[in-house]
Order: structure tokens, then C-alpha cells, then sequence
């Protein structure tokens, strides 16, 4: 009998095993669907330590016509409005200018409201418990990085809605260092005026992706070896231009692993000591090297570990 | 008795006579300096806020209203939904003293100040020590809490931080630090549309 018992489990179990790897990527899938399709309008905090950013996002669909806006309320401001694929950016001090994409680059890793299947080689989706998040039931989705270079994120998100009612990046002793919370959300059936209007608005029209791309300015790809950088980040861009803010030059290479960003930059050494070492504010993460006759820095919401090493992996071409 | 106290001490007395706690008499009306008097009447004639008093007549309302209608218009939120488009923004700046900074016109005037400055370096501390990484020390510049791009950093706050740092880095390398975490957050935008364009690139040069 007992015998029995356990081959009944197991023939149970099998089945249940083989459809718990989906899930959670399904529920993934519902919630950038339900963000492509419901009209809702939402507010959330980004807590970084104990600093604490709050946005407003409203999103709509008219018709064939997808209209998103995500303003960040606290300071200066920052303002981002999506037309179909056209995103155009709104900041202080600047020109605001429109980029070809179908999704913000907010706080919100970008690759969530995509196809996260390509995210399976480096990370691993696992279905965590049932909760309670700004009112609503919400399932915990964690999606966890395979190597230890990288930080975890998890997501709450409604049941009933699909949408994203929570998310946080997690450092591998199960730390939040960066969270995303939503305050409110009303999913309407009609889309929000402030977002109709949008439509009649003339915004800027795309930078064209060879603009962008290295093509125009010079690839900077020969003047240093990046040696190391975690399995899975591809090289996007590589330029020498001039930053904004300060005018310095920088060899600048920008690499992705389709989840997170890192940015390299090569300087000219600043006068005086320097020491080397990480900056970090939720899960950004701004690791300075000195390497005596120029500055690596690297920047990304990645652990300052991994930071260090891509730093101190940058070397002369030989 | 010095002089400065003398005086206090008349005044003292002056003081008391037009409250009324102390008698009035000619010789204390003489004795005393006229426009001092005066003064001291004023002030007690506006504390007792008296009524139909035209000579405290501070009207202020007229040179408020003036001074807004000369103000730059940075956020006008009570006209959002009705706000002009773009063009007519641009037109009207001309003639009004709206600032078309852009689509909304956030707070040009808070600005940019804040993302340099929002990674403030207060100190250099070492992580703890970690026995099963390779690389177990890694220096930690310790950080005021970033508040995003644009957030306003009061630099009172941060003063004392500053200064308490034992080695705080130099301001140059603070303004490169906001440089470079704001070219990284611009660069990220992008990103999609690069891999997107690299892996068209790409699916071509397999046909090909």
C-alpha cells in the first residue's frame, strides 16, 4: 500500500512539476500584456535606502493608439510620455527629445512589459507566496539570477488585474535594497483625459538609431579591453564623447544583459588622491578605479562586487 | 550707571506711562524726547490694532499682485487640461512671462544642481569582511541617499556631512560622479532600441 501511495504521488507530482516552471513566467507574460492593454492610472514610491522617489503613471489604450505617462513628482522633475513607440523624455535643463522604443525607461526594468523569455539563460523565474499589497491579493514572482554577479528582483502582482503592484531588487542574503511600491491603482474602463490630449501634442521627432549608435561618432571599441563582465552582458554601444554635465571626454561602453544596464567609462585621471571605491544608493551602484594613468568607472544597478571587478578588469589594449 | 542704561531705563518708564500703568504728568510729557514719544505711540497703537488707524494703512495686497504679474510662470497646474499645445506656448512667450521650458514646464528653476549633487560623498567606510568572496574588501564610499535624477539635495543638509567626512573626495570627483550616473541613465534609455537594431543587424547578416 505504501508502495502504491508513493507511485501515486509521484505520478501526481510529476505533471504538477512540469507546469511549475511555467507560472511564474506566465504570470510575467499577463502582467506586460496588462500593461500593453488596461487603461489605469497609478502612483508609487521607489524607496532607495532612505531616500524615497514617488511617480505617477497613467497608461491608456484608444483604439489602436497606446498612450503612456510617467512623471516623477518630487524636485526638478522628470517627465516621460509614450506615443505607440515613440518615448520622449522631459527633463530640467535640457532639450526634451523622443526615442524609438515600445516601453519607458523608468524605474521599472524596461524588459518586464517584453518578452522575458530571452532572460531565461541568465535568470531563473520561481513562484514565491500569496500576499496582500496595496489592497489587492498579489503573487510574488522572484526572478533570481543564476550566478552571484547580479542582483534578484522580485515582483508583486495583482490577481485579479495582472498589473505590478510591488517590486524590489534583492541582494543574495535576501536584502531589499531598492523597492517599488504602488500606492494606488484605478483600472478604468474609460482612458484618463490628461492621456487623450497627449495625442494632439507635436513631440519631438525620434533620434535615428545610427544616430545613437556608434556609427556616427566612432566606435571606441579598440581603445581599452574590458576584460571581464558577467556571463550573458553584450557590448551595445561603445563612443568617446563629452558628458553633459561636467564637459569631460570619456571612452564610454554601455553593455546589457537584457535585464540590467552597466555603463563603463574611461577617463582622464582627476588630480590629487583618489581613492578608489563604491557609491550606492538603492541598488545603483557607482564604483570609482583608480588605474593610475586614467579612471575606470562603472555604473549599473548591479552589486559592487561585480562593479569592481568590471573596473579593475579594463587594461590598455596590448 | 552708564548711559545705555539710563536711557532703557527712561524708556522703561515712557513705555509704562502710555499703557497706562503709570500716571501722566507734564513734567514726564517734557522730559521726554518727541520722537521717541512718537515712536512709542505707533508701536502701540499697531498692537492694539485700532480701528479706522489710516496711518497703519499697510496695503500690500496692490504691490503682491503686482509682483506676481511680473513673475515667471514655471507650473501651471490649475490650466493643465486645458493647456495650449506646444506651438501656442512658444507664441505666447512673447508677450506673457510663461517660461516654455517644456511640454509641462516642470521647475526649470529647482534643476540640475541636485543630480550633481546627489551622490554626496560623506565618508569612505570598508565593507565587512566576507570570507567566502575572493574579493572581500571592497571600499565603500559611503552616500547620502540618492533622490533620483532631478530631486531637489538641500545643501544644508549635506553641509555638515561634508564636512564632517574625514575623507570626503574633492568636488570635481563628486560633479563626475552625477555626470557619469546621469549619462548612464540616458544611455540606458536607448538600450532597447540598440539591441533591437543589433539583432536585426544580425538576423540580416545570417541571411546573407
Amino acid at each position: 500500500m505504501k508502495v502504491f501511495t508513493f507511485i501515486l504521488s509521484l505520478v501526481l507530482i510529476a505533471p504538477a512539476f512540469a507546469s511549475d516552471e511555467n507560472p511564474a513566467k506566465a504570470l510575467l507574460l499577463d502582467m506586460a500584456e496588462a500593461v500593453h492593454t488596461r487603461n489605469f492610472d497609478a502612483s508609487f514610491v521607489v524607496v532607495k535606502g532612505q531616500a524615497m522617489e514617488p511617480y505617477r503613471w497613467l497608461h491608456a489604450k484608444q483604439g489602436n493608439v497606446e498612450l503612456e505617462h510617467l512623471s516623477l513628482l518630487n524636485g526638478a522633475g522628470l517627465e516621460m510620455a509614450r506615443v505607440n513607440d515613440q518615448v520622449t523624455y522631459f527633463e530640467p535643463h535640457s532639450e526634451p527629445y523622443s526615442v524609438q522604443t515600445d516601453s519607458i525607461a523608468g524605474p521599472i526594468p524596461e524588459v518586464l512589459f517584453k518578452d522575458i523569455e530571452r532572460l531565461s539563460a541568465q535568470y531563473d523565474f520561481v513562484l514565491g507566496g500569496k500576499g496582500r499589497i496595496a489592497g489587492r491579493s498579489a503573487q510574488l514572482v522572484r526572478i533570481e539570477s543564476k550566478d552571484e554577479y547580479k542582483f534578484n528582483y522580485w515582483i508583486w502582482l495583482d490577481l485579479e488585474s495582472s498589473l505590478l503592484l510591488k517590486s524590489a531588487y534583492v541582494n543574495h542574503k535576501g536584502e531589499m535594497l531598492e523597492q517599488l511600491q504602488l500606492t494606488h491603482i484605478s483600472v478604468t474602463e474609460q482612458p484618463a483625459q490628461m492621456l487623450l490630449e497627449m495625442q494632439n501634442r507635436d513631440f519631438p521627432p525620434p533620434l535615428p538609431v545610427s544616430e545613437i549608435d556608434n556609427e556616427s561618432t566612432g566606435s571606441a571599441v579598440n581603445n581599452w579591453k574590458i576584460g571581464w563582465l558577467p556571463a550573458g552582458f553584450k557590448l551595445l554601444k561603445s563612443d568617446r564623447h563629452k558628458l553633459d554635465l561636467n564637459n569631460e571626454l570619456t571612452d564610454y561602453y554601455l553593455y546589457s544583459d537584457g535585464f540590467v544596464e552597466v555603463s563603463v567609462f574611461v577617463q582622464r585621471p582627476l588630480p590629487g588622491k583618489r581613492p578608489s571605491g563604491a557609491l550606492s544608493s538603492g541598488a545603483t551602484t557607482v564604483y570609482v578605479h583608480n588605474g593610475g594613468s586614467f579612471d575606470v568607472s562603472v555604473v549599473g544597478n548591479i552589486p559592487a562586487m561585480t562593479a569592481k571587478a568590471i573596473a579593475e578588469s579594463v587594461a590598455r589594449p596590448l | 550707571m552708564t548711559k545705555a542704561d539710563v536711557n532703557k531705563l527712561d524708556n522703561e518708564q515712557l513705555s509704562a506711562l502710555l499703557d497706562g500703568e503709570q500716571q501722566l504728568t507734564d513734567e514726564a510729557i517734557t522730559n521726554d524726547d518727541v520722537t521717541t514719544f512718537g515712536r512709542y505711540a505707533m508701536i502701540g497703537d499697531v498692537m492694539r490694532a485700532e480701528a479706522n488707524n489710516s496711518a497703519f494703512n499697510f496695503d500690500i495686497a496692490d504691490a503682491v499682485a503686482d509682483a506676481l504679474e511680473h513673475e515667471p510662470v514655471y507650473a501651471d497646474f490649475a490650466n493643465k487640461t486645458t493647456a495650449p499645445k506646444s506651438e501656442e506656448i512658444v507664441a505666447a512667450t512673447g508677450t506673457d512671462n510663461v517660461v516654455a521650458f517644456n511640454w509641462r514646464r516642470p521647475f526649470a528653476q529647482v534643476a540640475i544642481a541636485a543630480s550633481v549633487a546627489m551622490f554626496a560623498i560623506v565618508g569612505v567606510q570598508t565593507l565587512p569582511q566576507n570570507s567566502e568572496s575572493p574579493q572581500s574588501e571592497i571600499p565603500l564610499l559611503q552616500t547620502t541617499p540618492l533622490t533620483g535624477v532631478a530631486s531637489p539635495v538641500s545643501y544644508s543638509s549635506e553641509q555638515p556631512a561634508l564636512e564632517n567626512a574625514q575623507q570626503g573626495l574633492r568636488e570635481l570627483q563628486q560633479q563626475r560622479i552625477g555626470a557619469l550616473v546621469l549619462e548612464h541613465q540616458r544611455q540606458a534609455r536607448v538600450a532597447y532600441s540598440l539591441e533591437k537594431s543589433q539583432t536585426a543587424a544580425n538576423a540580416d547578416e545570417e541571411k546573407n
